[in-house]
């Protein structure tokens, strides 16, 4: 995309091209050692996950681990009933949020890229500012509400207030995508005898599928390392999410250092996996945008 | 889907047959049905709970209150209170630090960032993409991993130190006041750096190459490039990024409340651990009401600020 360099007629000496690429090289290089320096954290974090419960404690420290074992998973992540049950209250929550999210954010950016509305930009910009919200600004009145009428401490309640955020969130994301589904493919549909729910429905979705997965991706990733409300609004230990049982595991007097890493590498998978598939899908709607276009 | 609402726009009853008023009815019902099930939603969790927090902060609320109703008009009390407590404002110094601290280095290493990957070379994308993992990692993994590269005793940090010689023994980074600010302000611009990369790497692309071709052809030095080509024309993305990083350091709460919980002795208790604090530990739900009322007002007046260079810069 980026690679429109110099122009074949305006190409410089021969000389200069060897240096540009001697410069790329060294460029190439320094870029490989900064991001490596930059990812220490993560490695020392599957490292560390790797480390047998004696061999954390040396000093000077093991820079890879040898050997390496997967006894802090086996004993923290799968032996382990709190660590088991906050994972599994993350999932149905990060689910709940997402499929919400969903349901909400994309009739609603749909609406607003397709109609042409009164108030529309008070509505988008409401949706913008909105993301701004400190999460601890929403999380102490949301308890209080939540108190009286029962929301705090189930998963509905953390679902909405997981949503608060996410739906503004989604709505921004997503109606670019439906700005670039044409109005000609819309009428063509209702020609066909679609009315303004199944041209929705049955074209403009399919054809902004990345867009729907993207915003799927983000609300569940989202949800899943949320902190703040789940602090807030899940005071029982039946629902409080994997943040909030990894947090209290760090209280804990004699920090079981490799068994913490194991726990975090393992929330931190699902992140990393489907950021890999996000960026491929995010490059995949450029390059669709760019070529059909 | 399960877009529920949506489904009463198939022909409703009255309007099978829709003469001009009812034609227009339906124009405007389709619209309101996919448009406004996600604005009153977002109305009532996000605007209703902030106007109803900002309302507590002028009425008495205790625990007994939270769970009984009935509290009492307060009026200006909590905020003569607060602002009367030199713990308050020493949080708000904390936070402006904290931030300050953060926004600086951020954008600092955000900036290396974009420029060392901003020319293409093989995998330059790749690298892109495993930076952005520090942004994308769940905070509750990123605090506990710089809780551990910074263990006084066997941290990777103090065993690097030791090992060129600048450290002898042991050293609680998170123990002390001045390098626990230090500690959270690396850790929050390690995770929001690469956001800052993303920024800046969008207002790099978008300055034209002509400009540079011209001042090579001129004879400019490299360092005259980015002097007097690339700060010039970046500035109106790295402001906005600037003021982007600021709202988002300045409400951070979750990686300073798992790295050090506001400690030691409060010293990096900034306010949003103040408010959470008030709440959740002294049951104080009116100051900690205006705790966060200050912490919105903070960014609300930085942007108004920054949209009016804007105007007066363009006009």
């Amino acid at each position: 995309m980026s690679a429109k360099r110099i122009p074949a007629g305006a190409a410089p000496p021969a000389r200069g091209i060897h240096r540009d690429h001697v410069t790329r090289r060294w460029l190439a290089i320094a870029g490989v050692v900064v991001t490596a320096v930059y990812l220490v954290p993560v490695y020392w974090m599957l490292v560390t996950s790797l480390k047998t419960g004696d061999s954390v404690f040396r000093v000077p420290p093991d820079l890879i681990p040898l050997p390496p074992t997967i006894e802090p998973y086996v004993h923290a992540v799968f032996g382990d009933a709190d660590i088991a049950r906050g994972l599994t209250n993350s999932a149905i929550i990060a689910v709940g949020t997402t499929f919400l999210t969903l349901a909400l954010a994309l009739p609603a950016a749909y609406g607003l890229a397709k109609f042409r509305l009164r108030g529309l930009g008070v509505v988008l910009m409401l949706m913008l500012v909105v993301q701004m919200v400190p999460s601890i600004n929403l999380a102490l009145p949301m308890f209080v509400l939540f108190s009286s009428m029962g929301l705090v401490n189930s998963y509905a309640g953390l679902i909405i207030a997981n949503c608060a955020l996410a739906v503004p969130l989604a709505v921004t994301i997503l109606r670019p995508y439906f700005l670039t589904v044409p109005a000609e493919v819309i009428e063509a549909a209702k020609v066909d005898g679609c009315n303004e729910l199944t041209s929705f429905a049955r074209v403009a979705l399919p054809i902004s599928t990345p867009g729907v997965i993207t915003v799927a991706v983000i609300s569940f990733l989202g949800a899943w390392g949320e902190f703040v409300f789940a602090l807030s609004l899940a005071t029982s230990e039946h629902i409080q999410p994997i943040t909030i049982v990894l947090a209290e595991f760090t209280n804990q007097v004699g920090i079981r250092w490799n068994d913490l890493m194991a726990v975090s590498a393992v929330v931190a998978l699902p992140v990393i996996a489907a950021f890999v598939l996000l960026q491929r899908y995010i490059v995949a709607g450029l390059t669709d945008g760019a070529t059909k276009t | 889907m399960t877009a529920a609402a949506p489904v009463h726009v198939e022909i409703p009853p009255g309007l099978a047959r829709p003469g001009r008023r009812g034609r227009r009815a339906r124009r405007l019902l389709a619209p309101a049905l996919f448009v406004l099930p996600a604005v009153v939603f977002v109305g009532a969790t996000v605007v209703y709970p902030l106007l109803y927090s900002v309302l507590q902060s002028f009425f008495d609320v205790g625990l007994r209150e939270v769970v009984q109703g009935g509290a009492r008009w307060a009026g200006l009390d909590n905020y003569v209170d607060q602002f009367g407590r030199s713990r308050f404002w020493y949080s708000f110094f904390i936070s402006i630090v904290y931030a300050a601290g953060s926004v600086v280095l951020t954008f600092a290493a955000g900036l290396g960032l974009a420029l060392l990957l901003r020319r293409a070379f093989r995998g330059r994308n790749v690298l892109r993409a495993l930076i952005l993992i520090a942004w994308v990692l769940p905070t509750v993994v990123s605090a506990n991993v710089w809780r551990w590269l910074l263990d006084g005793s066997y941290g990777l940090l103090n065993a690097a130190l030791r090992a060129v010689g600048l450290l002898e023994g042991d050293l609680f980074w998170l123990g002390r006041p001045v390098t626990a600010i230090a500690a959270v302000v690396v850790a929050t611009a390690w995770s929001f750096a690469p956001f800052a990369m993303i920024l800046l790497s969008a207002g790099l692309e978008g300055i034209s190459r002509t400009l540079y071709e011209a001042a090579r052809i001129d004879g400019a030095s490299p360092w005259q490039q980015f002097r007097y080509i690339t700060r010039p024309q970046l500035r109106p993305v790295a402001l906005a990024a600037l003021l982007l990083i600021f709202i988002y350091t300045f409400k951070t709460f979750d990686t300073i409340f798992l790295m050090t919980a506001g400690g030691p002795g409060g010293a990096t208790t900034t306010l949003p651990v103040y408010a959470y604090n008030e709440a959740f530990e002294f049951s104080r739900f009116d100051t900690a009401a205006v705790a966060t009322t200050v912490l919105m007002v903070v960014p609300i007046v930085l942007s108004v600020a920054y949209f009016r260079t804007l105007r007066k810069e363009n006009a």
